[in-house]
């Protein structure tokens, strides 16, 4: 059991997957093109970049709501930003910006010991109140064309975010497993209090934990903005449920100290699949919201059992 | 021996801040807000407030025992749109009485579904409930196929607009609200249970009580509070709309919860600061809307003022002595 419980861990969401493609693929006589499932793995890569960020947060014993607005902060100041200093620098700038709401994220939840949820609640509300200030309550519409490659390009075949999102999994795979860093987060989720003890600098973790979920968001944001050349402040509400969805569904546990980026990256196109197949069916968007909203009650069901089941272990002194 | 003057003058301090700070907060707002706007100080603006006050204030009942267990729940919002939304699509067949009753007993079902999930299966409240959040917006969507119900029975549109001698009904109904959470919170077992689960978990586990079914108990009596709000919201707009009704709703209830007093720690709460912060939220919202503030300021503003408000309450458990530094 123990032994299921850990495949379960790192590969249920394989399972997942390969039910959704046989269903899909016997729905649709168009599932199997490869233009089909480029396109929903390209649909699937926003929910899998931030959830590279909420992989770390959650890891950490952290937890972030703030993303979907920070998304829409980024995507104004791209708009704003590419007429005046160009494509580079603006996009450079935005994501300084985003990360910036992740710092002060960090402080204010280090520095003031304000619970994360919270915080992350307030500047939710705050960062989408800035953004609509920012961009006048209006939609800007970007007008260099160029920018349109980062969304929509290709280079041999194969869209440009999928690459931009195998970049940052490689750096976030070998931030998480292969640098003290990343063992500094999975101790500081484990156990705050004996991280401190031996010595770690818990609150830095934590600030720069906070700074790459909204580096994240940021990225993701610019992607998305790119894709449609315009400048949305209120950009993808309640993204941050699917972020979450994609993240807990990979197999991260929710009482922190073990991250699972593979699983997020494959919940993230196993999500787009859900997404592809109810647009199939011609269903409306309620009933979108509703099955992500049961698929991340689900994945938290299967977590609690797995995590009721180890304790049960663990009480009875049986080493897992 | 200066240690322990420094240290009775931050009590008292701490002590005065915990009594009048609110009210004080409170005579300020509507102080500022009467110079500034003619419309602001009339009379009918200030009971009309009181009256809007009781939608944020009923649903801070609840949330306040749910803070102070140490959880929280933000499926609020959605769960007053959805249950509206049934509850008064049943009027025709049941009538008004019916109607009122059914979406309270609705209500307090999904909050017991809640508790389930989040006592039995250990999943952490605010996950649990953000998952909520989006199941019961769909569900209101689907139920209603995203038209609002108009509300024109009597009885249910008496409950948020009537008056009693010349009392709003809606006030009424928030203050034998109040007073009933009171007696449960400070005069009966129950509200000792909340305290010590919300104070040490583990602790109240081991001196007998059961946490799972006091847990269940707190997040069904919240449904039942957010059933109640969601009468008076509906009947104050005279129609139920499954995608407008509670946005953010949850955000202001914790808001006046945390302004209230209690600790976002658990275990130490306040069920009459929540009402008075439910009142300071609610003039201050009118305030900047007379002042026509673009809504996106009032966006941050209130931001700012659950952080500060989390802060402030740290600051005020430090000068009572009740945190360690």
């Amino acid at each position: 059991m123990i032994k299921f419980l850990k495949l379960y861990e790192k590969f249920g969401i394989f399972i997942f997957i390969v039910v959704g493609a046989i269903v899909l693929s016997i729905a649709s006589p168009h599932f199997l093109e490869l233009n089909t499932i480029l396109n929903i793995i390209t649909q699937g890569t926003y929910a899998a970049i931030i959830g590279f960020g909420m992989t770390f947060a959650i890891t950490s014993g952290g937890f972030d709501l703030s993303v979907e607005a920070v998304m829409g902060l980024t995507s104004v100041f791209l708009a704003i930003l590419i007429p005046v200093v160009g494509i580079p620098s603006a996009i450079v700038i935005s994501l300084v910006i985003a990360s910036s709401v992740g710092l002060i994220n960090g402080l204010i939840i280090t520095k003031l010991d304000v619970n994360p949820f919270i915080t992350t609640l307030a500047m939710m509300t705050i960062i989408r109140g800035v953004s609509l200030l920012v961009a006048g309550g209006r939609q800007i519409v970007i007008s260099e064309k160029s920018f349109m490659t980062i969304g929509t390009g290709k280079l041999l075949g194969i869209p440009v975010p999928i690459y931009i999102t195998m970049v940052l999994f490689i750096i976030f795979y070998l931030i998480l497993y292969h640098t003290p860093f990343g063992r500094h987060v999975s101790a500081v989720g484990s156990n705050e209090n004996s991280a401190r003890i031996s010595g770690l600098n818990v609150n830095l973790v934590k600030i720069a934990v906070f700074v790459l979920i909204s580096f994240t968001a940021g990225v993701a944001g610019t992607i998305r903005t790119s894709q449609t050349l315009i400048g949305i402040p209120t950009m993808a509400p309640g993204f941050v449920l699917i972020v979450i969805t994609v993240t807990v569904l990979g197999g991260t546990s929710l009482s922190g100290g073990r991250g699972n980026l593979w699983g997020t990256l494959f919940a993230g196109i196993f999500i787009s699949m859900i997404y592809y197949g109810l647009n199939l069916l011609g269903v409306q968007i309620f009933y979108q919201m509703l099955s992500v909203g049961l698929v991340l009650i689900f994945a938290l069901f299967i977590d609690g059992i797995r995590t009721k089941y180890l304790e049960k272990i663990k009480a009875k002194g049986i080493k897992v | 021996m200066y240690d322990v003057k420094a240290k009775k003058v931050k009590m008292k301090i701490g002590q005065l801040w915990e009594n009048f700070g609110l009210l004080f907060l409170f005579v300020v707002v509507v102080i500022i807000f009467s110079i500034l706007s003619p419309t602001f100080r009339t009379y009918y603006n200030f009971a009309n407030n009181f009256r809007f006050s009781s939608l944020i204030g009923i649903g801070a009942i609840g949330m306040t025992f749910c803070i102070m267990s140490g959880d929280f729940d933000i499926s609020i919002g959605s769960m007053l749109a959805l249950v509206a939304v049934i509850g008064s699509s049943l009027i025709p067949k049941i009538g008004g009485i019916g109607g009122v009753l059914s979406t309270i007993a609705i209500a307090s079902f999904l909050g017991f579904v809640n508790g389930v999930f989040i006592a039995k299966l250990k999943i952490p409240a605010f996950i649990t409930t953000l998952g909520m959040l989006f199941v019961f917006r769909a569900l209101a969507f689907i139920y209603t196929n995203n038209t609002p119900v108009y509300i024109q029975d009597k009885f249910w549109l008496f409950m948020g607009n009537g008056k009693v001698y010349g009392i709003p009904f809606a006030v009424i109904v928030m203050v034998i609200c109040y007073l009933s959470a009171f007696l449960l919170l400070r005069k009966s077992p129950f509200g000792r249970y909340i305290i010590a689960i919300g104070t040490n978990k583990r602790a109240a586990m081991l001196s007998g009580i059961n946490v799972d079914n006091v847990k269940i108990i707190i997040f069904t009596l919240l449904g039942f509070f957010i059933g109640v709000a969601s009468v008076v919201t509906s009947a104050n707009l005279g129609s139920a709309n499954p995608g407008l009704m509670g946005q953010g709703y949850e955000f202001q209830v914790i808001t006046a919860v945390v302004l209230g007093g209690t600790s976002l720690k658990g275990g130490n709460g306040s069920i009459g600061g929540a009402f008075i912060a439910a009142m300071i939220l609610t003039y201050f919202k009118n305030g900047l809307g007379l002042l026509q503030v673009s809504s996106y300021w009032q966006y941050i503003a209130v931001g700012l003022i659950l952080i500060l408000a989390v802060t402030l309450n740290r600051i005020k458990y430090t000068l009572l002595g009740q945190v360690e530094v």
